[in-house]
């Protein structure tokens, strides 16, 4: 209809400018009524459509912002119930014993008439002094003066709840570097031999397929790999060892593919440039590509490592210990030293949200930990972000 | 100062450097093949996976096979024939004695009266499994096939009790479903249906028991193909693999340290993973979505410097943190929130179970909305300018360009978005293992929408509490292993239909 009316509207035009100028503004007035895009028309569909319009936009505001309130919120009852636990009111301002103690199980006895707390040790302590105040007491009432009868120190007693998590934090930093050690140097030489030497071929695209394929197989899958490769087969046990390979090859996908593509990035005219000049291959990687690529693979890399420390799954089995008293390098040979099992945070916060009774005093060692841990990934990750920010390079 | 040119004695000077050979290897050659060994380590590395899931897993058929044939050849497999019946009998004397409570109090005398009589018909039925099952768990703790067949033989001679405990069964169940009618005729309550009532509440409840009646005359005519098939058992027949196969994945129960016979049928698992990640994704989703198109469309550049680096850092939150999250505020406080009399509406409200498939799925989603943000927001911001400035030349709207210009372009993004999604929250752990409940059991859907609030457990779930405890190289450590292979399967085919997806539908670069 609107192609008839604009031929009829150009074949009026030789006869009379006037009436065609008049013809044609109706024209368009009708034709903006068909326009399925229009929204200059007034009327009550017009109206109906700008409140669709108003209120789907109002929707996906409200979505957008239900994420970060959903978020948020997560973050904010840890770091609310977790600062308790990890911040003084009064110098030193932060819960030393916590951050530097191993746990421990918490006391809890009346003694005079008063509640008190205590770890494990000092409880000990206290109770043995106890002890011998009574024992020196009742020799004094043996000279004939009266004492007052010594009460056994009756307690309750709840696990993990006092001492800190230093040993978590110990064997968490000892299992990321570890692993990200491993990843990195076996990642970043596979990435340059993938983009720099190999040539483009159908066996090439297969691998990177299956490598881009593994980067979003679930955690726990690495760990059964790991607990039957590593702990079994190559009888390890639970031990460094194995945690650190279980993790390094849950994260070489995400390392080598993040690798490869800093590696692209580089423009091919300076590596042409550079064997223009007579460089060789070797040369040409490392003194041209390399240094242009390094801030794309170093953001990338500590993305992994944020990933890493967060996972629980993979080292569930394959190097977490429950609890263990020594510290990792109180061990009597070096040798032991990668064949044993740490503590870690994120299996500390497992054990303490599930495998003891929930209470006051649990879970302030649950947000503490929980606290802690979401401060080191989080530092992590927003590191990672800012260096992004900071190298974002465009060629 | 004058430009030096590279002498020939400069050692970067390449051409002129003398080619030193190590075993045949020029250091160039030398320094490829180092790299070419990092690449070979990785990949073989990565290809061990695949291999050592399916080498500890695949033993489990045949060790499965093994146990089938014991559970076979020591009649407990007869037994267990003979409790289904038992089992199934009481289902229906239940749902008898639902309808009674549904009826109210009308004729609740005669009715309790006819629930014990129905009850009582199956005892000689399950006396008679009981001496049956103590002579078959006899049988397998016996050593030899032989023993065990020898044992059989005692009770394939119980065939004609078997066979007249069925038939007395018939009998009673027939003469009750009779009684049924003339109690129904009798009753109060159905009379009231019959009669002048209100229009809805007794003529449904009359029908319900014309229903309850000829479920009654069903059960009695099944009787007689229940006998059959356990007539035709035959304790010398070989168990078929594809048996073995149908046992996990189509079995409908994980029954592990049991004294009788472990069953590794991964259905429950699944269902309850599907049922979380279901739950999830209709969460994320149009959170996910809806954030990325407000985020890529609508949004000021200063709101979105501010959404993004808060998505993204939700996406760092580790997932064991949500679990704690979930097991001290969420799942207390969406309890609570179900036993808010005015929200009784909804189904499943109110709920007993602090840790629930909707707790686990509400914390899946927070996992779920930055991967689906992130990819949707590429995928929308990859469409060509022109599209854009092309439907607004056109004189559409902003929210109609986004919505019949760039959402429909950039469809098969948003798709792959949305499907490694779920391939993230499938595979995630600790939230369902901390949150899901961990109750072994298919979830109950005649409950409707309310199975959402029912505790499940789950594939990932399983793997990580169970598989600390088992003994490499049993039946369970295989079974946990066929676990995870299902589980990598379904990531792989996830991550690649999604990689297909945009590579399929990619736009032309304009």
């Amino acid at each position: 209809m609107t192609m008839k009316a604009q031929l009829m509207g150009g074949g009026e035009k030789s006869f009379g400018r006037g009436s065609a100028a008049v013809e044609r503004v109706s024209e368009n007035r009708r034709a903006a009524a068909t326009n399925p895009f229009s929204t200059t028309a007034d009327g009550a569909a017009s109206r109906a459509r700008r409140w669709l319009e108003r209120s789907s936009v109002g929707l996906l505001r409200a979505a957008t912002y239900v994420v970060l309130c959903c978020g948020l919120a997560v973050f904010g009852d840890i770091a609310l119930k977790g600062s308790r636990t990890v911040f003084r009111a009064e110098w030193p301002f932060v819960n030393v014993e916590f951050l530097t103690q191993a746990p421990e199980s918490l006391h809890v006895f009346e003694y005079a008439g008063e509640s008190r707390e205590m770890g494990d040790r000092e409880f000990r302590a206290f109770a043995a002094s106890e002890r011998a105040r009574a024992v020196a007491a009742e020799e004094e009432g043996r000279k004939g003066r009266a004492a007052p009868p010594a009460e056994p120190l009756r307690s309750q007693s709840y696990v993990y709840a006092a001492g800190g998590i230093w040993p978590c934090i110990v064997g968490t930093v000892l299992l990321v570097t570890g692993a990200m050690g491993i990843a990195l140097v076996l990642g970043v030489g596979a990435a340059i031999f993938l983009s720099e030497y190999a040539r483009e071929g159908r066996a090439l695209r297969l691998i990177r397929l299956s490598i881009l394929n593994l980067a979003g197989v679930p955690s726990i899958v690495f760990g059964l790999f790991g607990f039957a490769l590593f702990v079994n087969f190559f009888g390890w046990n639970v031990s460094l060892l194995a945690g650190w390979c279980t993790l390094a090859v849950m994260v070489l996908p995400v390392v080598i593919t993040a690798a490869e593509e800093a590696l692209k990035a580089v423009p091919r005219g300076l590596r042409e440039g550079s064997l223009a000049l007579g460089a060789t291959p070797w040369q040409t990687i490392r003194r041209a590509v390399l240094p242009c690529a390094l801030p794309g693979i170093f953001t990338s890399s500590i993305l992994g490592i944020a990933r890493v420390a967060g996972e629980t799954a993979p080292i569930m089995f394959t190097a977490a210990y429950v609890v263990r008293d020594k510290l990792p390098w109180e061990v009597e040979r070096i040798s032991d030293f990668v064949f044993q099992g740490v503590m870690a945070l994120p299996y500390h916060i497992y054990v303490v949200a599930t495998k003891i009774p929930q209470n006051e005093y649990s879970s302030r060692v649950q947000y503490g930990t929980a606290f802690v841990f979401l401060g080191v990934v989080g530092l992590l990750a927003l590191s990672s972000l800012l260096l992004r920010n900071r190298f974002k390079t465009s060629w | 100062m004058p430009h030096r040119l590279p002498s020939e004695n400069s050692p970067d000077f390449s051409i002129r450097q003398r080619h030193r050979r190590i075993f045949g290897l020029t250091r160039e050659d030398a320094i490829r093949a180092f790299f070419g060994g990092h690449a070979v380590v990785a990949v073989v590395v990565l290809a061990l996976i695949t291999l050592f899931l399916f080498r500890e897993g695949i033993g489990f058929f045949a060790q499965q096979r093994e146990s089938f044939t014991r559970y076979r050849q020591s009649g407990q497999e007869l037994v267990d024939l003979l409790r289904e019946q038992d089992r199934a009998h009481a289902a229906l004397g239940r749902e008898l004695g639902e309808l009674r409570l549904r009826m109210g109090a009308a004729g609740a005398a005669e009715f309790a009266d006819y629930e014990e009589r129905f009850a009582d018909a199956a005892l000689p039925l399950r006396e008679l499994a009981g001496e049956l099952g103590d002579i078959a768990l006899e049988a397998k703790e016996s050593a030899t096939a032989a023993t065990r067949l020898e044992t059989v033989a005692q009770l394939v001679a119980q065939y004609p009790q078997i066979e007249k405990t069925f038939v007395e069964l018939a009998a009673e169940v027939n003469t009750l479903a009779a009684e049924w009618g003339k109690l129904t005729e009798a009753s109060p309550a159905a009379n009231l249906g019959a009669g002048a009532a209100p229009k809805n509440g007794p003529p449904a409840r009359a029908r319900e028991m014309v229903y309850a009646q000829k479920r009654l005359r069903a059960y009695v005519a099944a009787l007689p193909v229940a006998l059959e098939e356990i007539r035709s058992w035959s304790a010398t027949r070989p168990v078929s693999q594809w048996q073995v196969v149908k046992s996990f994945f189509f079995g409908p129960q994980w029954l592990t340290a049991s004294f009788w016979q472990d069953f590794y049928g991964v259905v429950p698992l699944f269902t309850g993973s599907l049922l979380v990640s279901a739950i999830a994704l209709c969460l994320a989703v149009p959170l996910g979505l809806g954030a990325a198109v407000y985020v890529s469309q609508i949004a000021t550049a200063r709101e979105r410097r501010l959404i993004k680096p808060v998505i993204e850092f939700i996406a760092a939150i580790p997932s064991v943190v949500l679990g704690l999250f979930g097991i001290v505020v969420l799942g207390q406080l969406l309890r609570s929130l179900s036993q808010v009399p005015w929200l009784a509406w909804v189904p499943g409200f109110p709920y007993a179970e602090r840790l629930n498939a909707l707790t686990a799925g509400c914390l899946l989603a927070l996992i779920a909305v930055p991967t689906i943000f992130t990819l949707a927001e590429d995928a929308l911001g990859n469409v060509p300018r022109a599209f854009k400035e092309g439907s607004c030349a056109l004189g559409a709207s902003p929210m109609q360009t986004t919505w019949r210009v760039i959402v429909p372009s950039s469809l098969s993004g948003l798709c792959s978005a949305v499907l490694l999604g779920l391939g993230r929250v499938i595979g995630e752990t600790m939230v369902v293992l901390l949150c899901a409940g961990n109750r072994i059991a298919i979830p109950d859907f005649t409950a409707g929408l309310g199975a959402a609030v029912q505790p499940v457990h789950t594939m990932t779930g399983i793997i990580a509490q169970e598989m600390g405890e088992v003994v490499p190289g049993t039946i369970h450590y295989r079974a946990l292993f066929m676990v995870g292979l299902l589980l990598f399967l379904i990531a792989l085919a996830l991550n690649y239909t999604a990689q297909r997806l945009l590579a399929r539908y990619r736009l032309p670069t304009l």
